[in-house]
C-alpha cells in the first residue's frame, strides 16, 4: 500500500497534531528511504522467524512490587498533583464538556 | 422462521482486594475525596514509569485458573493508544491475546434454571482502569482515582443462546471473584462492566460453523446485570424485526450503546470507523517469566467455590437445592453458614436459621451479613438453649430479636423473666405451694380421678405465667401429688 | 571549573576553595555559555554550595539536560508543551546526585525531547558549538556539551536514545558515557523512546564519567528495567591493572576504501582513527576486524526510525495540556489538545509522529514495525556473537567534525552513511559504550567510540581511560587548542 498525502493527513488529524504542506511532503520524502531500506530487509531469509526485539535486553533481573502502601498514605497531595494544571474546581482537572 | 440468538460478552471486573494500584502504590479504593489516591503515574507525569503489582498478577492468574485457561510461560503487557480525556496517558496498558495474556481457551460450568452448562472462555487479561469523568452542564471534570486500579477482562465466546444464560454467567462470575478474594464484585459502585455482542441465526442452520453466526453487534458500557439482560432481549428483538422486514443482510457490522433510560440500544460507530488502537508491547514492563513453584502455590490457595460448596450443602449436610442455592448467592452468607457448621450448629438448624431469619432481618434493614450484630456463636447459644428445652420455638424467636435490636448478647435475654423456668428447686417450691392449697383436688386425684393431672399442670402455668418448664413441671408434679 | 572532579574534590577537603565559590564561578561561566552557546533553558541564579563534603561530588556543580525532572525546577524536555511545567518530584538518577551532595547549576538545551541530533529544535532556540559558533554541537545532549565544553562545570547529565551523548561528545571535544541500559533508572527521564532511552553523562575525561555514573547508577524502584549494579564500581575499576585487551573494528563502517567518494574532511577522519588503533597496538591490545553484513548496516538507521519513531508517537501522547504544559484553545477536549500539540512540537517531531504512527497501524505493523524490531535483534545478535571474543568494538564517530548550522539536516537522506548511524546498535543491544575525543581536523575536535558487552561497563571504561591516556585531550576544554 502507498502511503498518501491523504493518508498523512489522516495519521497526524488522529494524533491530534496538524502539518502544513511541506511538513506532508517531507514526511512522504523520508518515508520513501524508509520503505525501500525496510524492502531490502524483507528478503533476509527465515526473517519472519526471528522473534522481535521488544526490550532493550533480554534478562532483565527484577522483583514484583509487593501490595504495600508507602508509609500507609494514599497518594501524593492533591494540591501538588494539580498544581501545573490550568483549570482547576474542587480538586478536580476542568475540560470542556465530553460528549459521547 | 426461527432464530439461535448467540450472545457473547466482556465482563470488566476491577480488582478491588489489593492494598494499591495495578502500577503504582497509590491506594486501591472506591469513594474518596477526588485525586487523593493518585501516584504521579496515575496521572502520566512525564518520566514517570509503571510498577507491576505481585499482588495484581497473582490473584490475575488464580482467575485464570479458576477459568481452567492456559497460562502463558511468560508475561507481558502491550500499549493500546487512543486518545480520550479520562486517559492520562494517551494509552491504556494493557495484554493483547498476542503474545498470551493472563490466560486463553477455558471454560466454565455455571448454573441456569437448574441446569449445569458451559461456557467457553476466549482469554482473560489484566489491564488498567481508566479515570472517571463527571459531566456538567458545560464543562466535564476529571478524578484521577480510579485510573490505574487493576482491572480483569474475561472476553467468552459467543456461547449464550439466552439472556438468562448471560446473565447467570455474570452472576456466577461475580460470585467466584467474591469467593476467590479478587473482588467486591459491586455494580454499584462501577466495579463489574460489560460489553455485550449479539447476532442471531437462523435455527436450520449449523451452528459449529462461524460463519453461520450471523451479524456480530457491539453493545459498549452496560454496567448492571439487569442492563445486559434488557440489552440482549432488545437487541434480539430488534435483530429478528430486521430479519422479518428483509432489512438485516443490509445491516452493517456496528458498536451500539444501550440507553437505560429509553432502554434501547443506540447505533454508535460502524465497524469499518472502528479505532486502530496501535497495540505494540509495552517497553517499559520487563517480560516476567512466571515460575511454575508460585503457580502451584497459588493453585493451591484457591478457595472453595459456590458451585462445590453448594454439591456439598446437599450431599453432605442434607439441605435441599433451594436452601444451598441461597446460602452460596453470597459468600459473606456461605462463609457465616459454614462458620455455625464449624461450631457444631446442626446443619439444617443453621440452614434454616440463616436463610429464613436472618436473611429476613438483613433484606429488611438492607444490612450486610458481616455488618450483622448476631455472630455464629451467638446463634450457637440461642439454638442450644431451645435444644436444652430450657426455651421454646417462640422465646428463641423473641431473644433473637431482642438481642439485634438492643445489642447484647443472648445469655441477658435467657437469665431474665422471659426464660423458662428450668430450675428444679424454684418449681419445687411452687408445685408444693399449689398442691398444698389443693388439698381436695389433691384427693381425689389420688382417689382415681386421674383427669385433674392436667388441672395441676394448668394451675403452675398459671402461677408461673406459662414459664414452667413443661416437662419438669409434670415430673414434679408427679412427685409432689404422692406427698 | 575547568578542573576535574577528583582535583576540584581536593581543593574543597583542603579548603583551598569553598562549594559557594566554585558555584558562583559556574554560575558566572554559565552566563557566559548562555550568550555565546545557548545552552540552558534555565540557569539557576540562587544554586547555593555544600558545605558538608561527603563524596567526591560534594559541593561540585553540575548541569542537568532539561529532559531530566527535577523537583521545583522548570522541566521543559526544550519544548513549547511543557514550557511551564514544574514537576513535583526529582528524577531519581538527579535524586542520587543531589544526595551526594551535588549542585545543580543549570538545565541545559536539547534538541525536543530528545528527538533529533542537531542542537536546533529545541523551543529556547539553536545550540552553538563553543569550538566554532558556526557550526553546531550535535545533539540532543547540545546544551549539556557544549556547556562542558566550555568549562562552566565538569559534568552535565545527558540521555541518549541513538547516540545524543555520544554525538555530541564527539563534536565538542569531550567525553559521552552511556552506560548499560537499565544501570542508571529512567525514573523522571522524559521518554522519547522507552525500549532505547539510557541516562548518561558527559564529562571531559573517563574518570569523571566513571565517579558521576557511580553515583547516579543504581536499582530503583520506581523503574521495572534498572537492574543492581551494587558490585559494579566503576571509578575503582580504573585504579586496577587490567589485562591485554581484545578489540575489533568493523571495516563495513570504518574502512576507507568503502568510501570511493569520501571528501577530505573524511579520509582525515579516517586517517586519525587508523593512528588510534595505533595508539592501541602499542597498549598491547589486539585489534583485529570483523565482519557484519552489509544489508544489516545498511537496515540500521530505517530501523531506529521505525522503532524510535513508534514508541515516540506513544510515548508523547500524555502532551495534551490537560494535566500539565498550556491549555490549547478550542471548544471541544480534543480541539484543544489538537490546538495545544500543533502549537507545541516543532516540525521534526510531527513528522516522527506521523511515521511512528502509519509503521504501527495494523496493516503496516509486520512489514515495518515488527521487521524493524526483528533487524535489531538480528543485529544485537550480531554484536554478542562478537563480545564473545572480543573485549570491544572501536569505531569512529561520525564522518568528521561538527557540521555546519547552515544547510538542510536531521532528515533522513539517502546518502547517510553508516559511519553517520552506526552509534545506534548501542542502543538496539542496551551496550556501554563511550566516546572519547580522539584528536582534530582543522581545529575541530573529532571523537572515537568504545562499545562493549552488556554489564561489561568497567571493561569498556578501562579500554577507554587506558587510551585517554596515550592521548593529549584529557580535560580540554574549547576553544584552547591552538589551531
Amino acid at each position: 500500500m502507498k502511503f498518501t498525502k491523504e493518508m498523512v493527513l489522516d495519521y497526524a488529524d488522529k494524533l491530534l497534531i496538524g502539518l502544513n504542506e511541506e511538513e506532508v511532503n517531507l514526511v512522504l520524502e523520508e518515508f520513501q528511504i524508509i520503505d525501500e531500506t525496510i524492502s531490502s530487509v524483507c528478503d533476509i531469509p527465515d526473517l519472519s522467524k526471528v522473534e522481535p526485539m521488544t526490550h532493550a535486553l533480554d534478562d532483565f533481573t527484577f522483583v514484583l512490587r509487593s501490595d504495600e502502601l508507602e508509609d500507609g498514605k494514599d497518594g501524593y497531595p492533591t494540591e501538588v498533583l494539580l498544581r501545573n494544571a490550568e483549570k482547576v474546581e474542587n480538586d478536580e482537572i476542568v475540560v470542556p464538556k465530553v460528549v459521547g | 422462521m426461527k432464530y439461535i440468538p448467540k450472545i457473547g460478552l466482556e465482563m470488566h471486573c476491577e480488582i478491588s482486594k489489593t492494598k494499591t494500584k495495578l502500577f503504582s502504590r497509590a491506594r486501591n479504593t472506591y469513594s474518596m475525596s477526588p485525586n487523593t489516591c493518585v501516584y504521579p503515574v496515575d496521572m502520566a507525569f512525564p518520566g514517570t514509569l509503571p510498577v507491576l503489582n505481585k499482588e495484581c498478577v497473582r490473584l490475575s492468574l488464580m482467575a485464570s485458573m479458576i477459568l481452567h485457561c492456559q497460562i502463558p510461560e511468560y508475561f507481558l503487557f502491550e500499549r493500546k493508544n487512543y486518545y480520550y480525556p479520562d486517559l492520562p496517558k494517551g494509552y491504556q496498558i494493557t495484554q493483547e491475546t498476542k503474545p498470551i495474556p493472563v490466560g486463553i481457551y477455558g471454560y466454565l460450568d455455571y448454573e441456569c434454571e437448574g441446569q449445569i452448562k458451559r461456557i467457553r472462555i476466549n482469554n482473560i487479561h489484566l489491564e488498567e482502569d481508566a479515570a472517571s469523568l463527571d459531566h456538567y452542564y458545560n464543562t466535564s471534570t476529571i478524578n484521577y482515582n480510579r485510573a490505574g486500579i487493576p482491572l480483569l477482562e474475561l472476553v467468552t465466546e459467543p456461547d449464550f443462546h439466552s439472556a438468562n444464560e448471560a446473565v447467570s454467567f455474570l452472576e456466577t462470575m461475580r460470585s467466584i471473584y467474591q469467593y476467590s478474594g479478587i473482588s467486591e464484585g459491586d455494580t454499584k459502585k462501577g466495579q463489574i462492566r460489560c460489553d455485550v455482542n449479539v447476532s442471531i441465526m437462523d435455527e436450520n442452520l449449523e451452528e459449529s460453523d462461524p460463519s453461520n453466526w450471523g451479524t456480530k453487534i457491539e453493545i459498549k458500557n452496560v454496567n448492571s446485570f439487569g442492563g445486559v439482560r434488557d440489552a440482549i432481549n432488545y437487541e434480539i428483538k430488534r435483530q429478528i424485526h430486521l430479519k422479518e422486514t428483509n432489512e438485516y443482510d443490509a445491516m452493517p457490522q456496528q458498536t451500539r450503546r444501550w440507553d437505560e433510560e429509553e432502554a434501547k440500544t443506540k447505533y454508535m460507530r460502524s465497524k469499518v470507523d472502528a479505532v486502530d488502537y496501535k497495540y505494540f508491547v509495552e517497553p517499559n514492563i520487563p517480560k516476567l517469566k512466571i515460575d511454575p513453584k508460585w503457580l502451584e502455590e497459588i493453585k493451591e490457595s484457591i478457595p472453595k467455590l459456590p458451585l462445590e460448596r453448594k454439591q456439598k450443602y446437599i450431599e453432605e449436610y442434607g439441605l435441599s437445592s433451594y436452601d444451598a442455592e441461597v446460602l452460596i448467592k453470597d459468600k459473606d452468607i456461605s462463609d457465616y453458614f459454614e462458620e455455625c457448621i464449624a461450631l457444631k450448629i446442626d446443619a439444617k438448624d443453621a440452614a434454616n436459621w440463616v436463610t429464613v431469619t436472618i436473611l429476613g432481618e438483613l433484606n429488611k434493614n438492607d444490612e450486610k451479613i458481616t455488618d450483622f450484630y448476631l455472630t455464629p456463636s451467638m446463634l450457637k447459644e440461642i439454638i442450644d438453649a431451645k435444644n436444652k428445652n430450657s426455651i421454646s420455638s417462640k422465646q428463641a424467636k423473641e431473644i433473637f430479636q431482642k438481642v439485634i435490636t438492643e445489642k447484647k448478647e443472648p445469655k441477658q435475654f435467657m437469665q431474665k423473666e422471659n426464660t423458662q423456668i428450668s430450675d428444679e428447686k424454684e418449681l419445687t417450691e411452687i408445685i408444693s405451694k399449689i398442691v398444698s392449697q389443693n388439698e381436695s383436688q389433691k384427693n381425689a386425684y389420688l382417689n382415681g380421678k386421674t383427669n385433674l393431672f392436667d388441672y395441676f399442670v394448668g394451675q403452675v402455668m398459671k402461677e408461673t405465667k406459662g414459664k414452667a418448664n413443661p416437662v419438669m413441671t409434670k415430673e414434679i408434679l408427679l412427685k409432689e401429688l404422692q406427698k | 571549573m575547568e578542573e576535574g572532579i577528583v582535583s576540584l574534590h581536593e581543593k574543597l577537603v583542603n579548603k583551598e576553595i569553598t562549594s559557594e565559590e566554585l558555584v558562583k564561578k559556574s554560575l558566572e561561566k554559565a552566563k557566559e555559555a548562555q550568550e555565546k552557546y545557548n545552552a540552558f533553558v534555565t540557569i539557576l541564579p540562587d544554586a547555593k554550595g555544600v558545605n558538608k563534603i561527603t563524596s567526591l561530588l560534594s559541593g561540585i556543580p553540575y548541569g542537568v539536560k532539561d529532559n531530566y525532572s527535577t523537583k521545583d525546577v522548570l522541566s521543559t524536555g526544550s519544548s513549547n508543551t511543557l514550557k511551564n511545567y514544574v514537576p513535583f518530584f526529582n528524577a531519581t538518577a538527579v535524586e542520587n546526585l543531589q544526595k551526594a551532595g551535588a549542585v545543580i547549576i543549570g538545565k541545559t538545551v536539547l534538541d525536543e525531547f530528545g528527538m533529533g541530533g542537531t542542537g536546533t529544535t529545541g523551543h529556547t532556540g539553536v545550540v552553538k558549538n563553543p569550538w566554532d559558533e558556526t557550526r553546531m554541537c550535535a545533539g540532543s545532549s547540545s546544551g549539556s556539551a557544549a556547556s562542558v565544553a566550555c568549562g562552566v562545570y565538569p559534568y552535565a547529565l545527558g540521555s541518549d536514545t541513538g547516540d545524543s551523548i555520544r554525538k555530541p561528545a564527539a563534536y565538542c571535544g569531550i567525553v559521552g558515557y552511556k552506560p548499560t541500559y537499565g544501570m542508571i533508572s529512567r525514573y523522571g527521564l522524559f521518554p522519547f523512546a522507552s525500549s532505547l532511552d539510557t541516562c548518561g553523562v558527559l564529562t571531559r575525561s573517563v574518570e569523571d564519567a566513571a565517579i558521576v555514573v557511580d553515583a547516579m547508577k543504581g536499582l530503583d524502584e520506581n523503574d521495572m528495567t534498572s537492574w543492581d549494579s551494587s558490585d559494579i564500581h566503576l571509578y575503582d575499576s580504573l585504579k586496577k591493572q587490567t589485562k591485554a585487551k581484545k578489540i575489533c573494528i568493523i571495516p563495513e563502517i570504518c574502512d576507507i576504501k568503502r568510501y570511493p567518494h569520501a571528501s577530505s574532511e573524511l579520509k582525515e577522519h579516517l586517517e586519525n582513527f587508523q593512528k588510534t588503533l595505533e595508539i592501541c597496538k602499542s597498549l598491547g591490545f589486539t585489534v583485529e576486524e570483523v565482519s557484519i553484513d552489509e544489508n544489516l548496516l545498511n537496515a540500521l538507521a530505517s530501523v531506529y526510525i521505525i522503532i524510535s519513531c513508534a514508541e515516540a508517537t506513544s510515548n508523547l501522547s500524555n502532551l495534551t495540556g490537560i494535566i500539565f504544559g498550556p491549555r490549547g484553545n478550542g471548544t471541544s477536549t480534543l480541539d484543544f489538545i489538537k490546538d495545544h500539540r500543533t502549537k507545541g512540537f516543532s516540525p521534526l517531531i510531527k513528522r516522527r509522529f506521523v511515521i511512528g504512527s502509519y509503521v504501527l497501524q495494523k496493516e503496516n505493523q509486520e512489514r515495518y514495525f515488527r521487521n524493524a524490531q526483528r533487524v535489531r535483534r538480528l543485529i544485537v545478535d550480531k554484536m554478542k556473537e562478537i563480545f564473545k571474543e572480543y573485549d570491544a568494538v572501536i569505531l569512529p564517530v561520525g564522518t568528521g567534525p561538527a557540521k555546519k548550522l547552515k544547510g538542510p539536516y536531521d532528515i533522513l537522506d539517502r546518502n547517510t552513511t553508516i559511519l553517520e548511524e552506526h552509534l545506534q546498535i548501542g542502543n538496539f543491544g542496551g551496550f556501554p559504550s563511550i566516546t572519547i575525543p580522539n584528536g582534530f581536523i582543522d581545529g575541530l575536535p573529532v571523537g572515537v567510540n568504545i562499545t562493549g558487552n552488556c554489564y561489561e561497563d568497567e571493561k569498556v571504561l578501562q579500554i577507554a581511560s587506558l587510551l585517554e591516556s596515550k592521548m593529549p585531550y584529557k580535560g580540554q576544554i574549547a576553544g584552547r587548542k591552538e589551531k
